[in-house]
């Protein structure tokens, strides 16, 4: 498995808060969170890619739009770049087992943007199956309700008790 | 030689005429004959394809998965920044003006499409709709979905996007958009079956219509204007997996 260090995030300007992240892949780094959340892009999918390491392949405009990267920051990056910390470890580790299962994943994500603002999606994955093999993962988000976003809130928050 | 394209029902119906044109000028530019199928129906579309041999198609984007994945049939091209949005508009003066304003038991005029349900439905999950709490109206046209919405028999409509815009300004005058998709990333594809061995002077024949003024009119016929692409395998299945994740 391929790894790529991600650098600290430069402190935002407003008020954020410091997290160190420690990434399944034994790297770790620390992000800045604010309170600012980001609306979902009315209409939108938000669309990546990512090969057989998370490392991405693709994102398309939503995706740069909203994270605040630049393209050529977010193609070659590990996906977990938009790793929020208060999103639970056993969410992404239900992700991973289930498309390399070779099955479809949905939940609710909360993604952490370059400034440490967020965005709630709801968001689904499907391993990439060419001549039967898996080459790598696609993953569509759409905007998630009001009332879905409030249960994964308490749900993640009760999981990440649990986590500590 | 004679080939069968099939040309997917949802088109809206002032681009019948520009379909026969691009079929007359294919033949000219390719040397094929072809004969053009139309069906009405999404049900038609698929009698045909079982009792006829469709040699090409010009597929809906969630047909188009299946016959990719099961019927035999590959991508080759599609037409250039013209993705498949659609709309789900309110009558003007109903006080629906907002997705939100929608609650569960409310009714949904709409043709029979499959696409365009699909994205709606995707698009009402973000207030809380799911396909059960909706009353539905499936009407013949959707011009019969817009008079359903404005003499107030439903509170809101779902339309193909090209289809929305080509209503007459007097029906668009008394409606509203609540949301229309932008999805980008999905389109109608021209698919052609594996077994049609001499598809290259039909595709090469498509590809450059751009390149005469005969073809630049009936690209604009179709409201198709920057013309068709070439597709890889790989945009056929990257596309298929995207509308894999919308399914549910």
């Amino acid at each position: 498995m391929k790894s790529v260090q991600l650098p600290d995030m430069d402190q935002p300007a407003s008020d954020a808060t410091a997290h160190r992240l420690n990434y399944s892949d034994g790297l770790s780094r620390v992000v800045y969170t604010t309170e600012n959340e980001l609306p979902y892009p009315d209409g939108k999918l938000i669309v990546s890619r990512v090969d057989l390491d998370g490392i991405i392949t693709h994102a398309n405009d939503a995706f740069v739009d909203i994270s605040g990267y630049s393209r050529d920051e977010l193609i070659g990056a590990p996906h977990h770049i938009l790793r929020h910390p208060q999103m639970p470890k056993a969410a992404f580790k239900d992700l991973w087992q289930t498309v390399e299962a070779g099955k479809k994943w949905h939940g609710y994500v909360k993604n952490l943007c370059k400034d440490g603002s967020y965005y709630w999606v709801y968001a689904t994955a499907v391993p990439n199956i060419r001549h039967g093999e898996t080459v790598g993962y696609t993953s569509v988000r759409r905007k998630p309700s009001r009332s879905k976003i409030a249960q994964a809130e308490a749900l993640y928050r009760k999981m990440l008790e649990e986590q500590a | 030689m004679t080939i069968n394209l099939l040309i997917a029902p949802d088109f809206a119906p002032e681009r019948f005429a520009g379909w026969h044109m691009l079929n007359t000028l294919l033949q000219k530019k390719s040397g094929i004959h072809i004969h053009l199928l139309t069906p009405a129906s999404a049900h038609e579309q698929n009698d045909l394809i079982q009792a006829q041999n469709v040699d090409i198609i010009y597929a809906n984007p969630f047909d188009a998965a299946t016959m990719i994945r099961e019927q035999g049939y590959r991508a080759v091209a599609r037409p250039l920044g013209k993705s498949d949005e659609m709309v789900i508009a309110a009558k003007a003066d109903s006080g629906i003006v907002a997705l939100d304003d929608l609650k569960v038991g409310c009714t949904i005029a709409m043709a029979d499409n499959r696409d365009v349900k699909l994205i709606g439905l995707r698009l009402l999950e973000a207030v809380d709709l799911l396909e059960a709490d909706i009353t539905w109206k499936v009407t013949e046209t959707y011009q019969a979905a817009a008079r359903n919405l404005i003499k107030g028999e439903a509170d809101a409509a779902f339309f193909l996007s090209e289809v929305y815009d080509s209503l007459s300004r007097l029906t668009l005058s008394q409606m509203q958009v609540l949301i229309e998709s932008d999805l980008s990333d999905i389109s109608h594809v021209l698919l052609v079956k594996e077994s049609f061995a001499d598809s290259e002077p039909f595709i090469d024949a498509l590809l450059s219509l751009k390149d005469t003024a005969e073809g630049e009119q009936v690209l604009q016929e179709l409201g198709m204007s920057d013309g068709f692409e070439p597709m890889t395998q790989e945009d056929g299945e990257f596309m298929i997996d995207l509308m894999d994740t919308l399914l549910d």
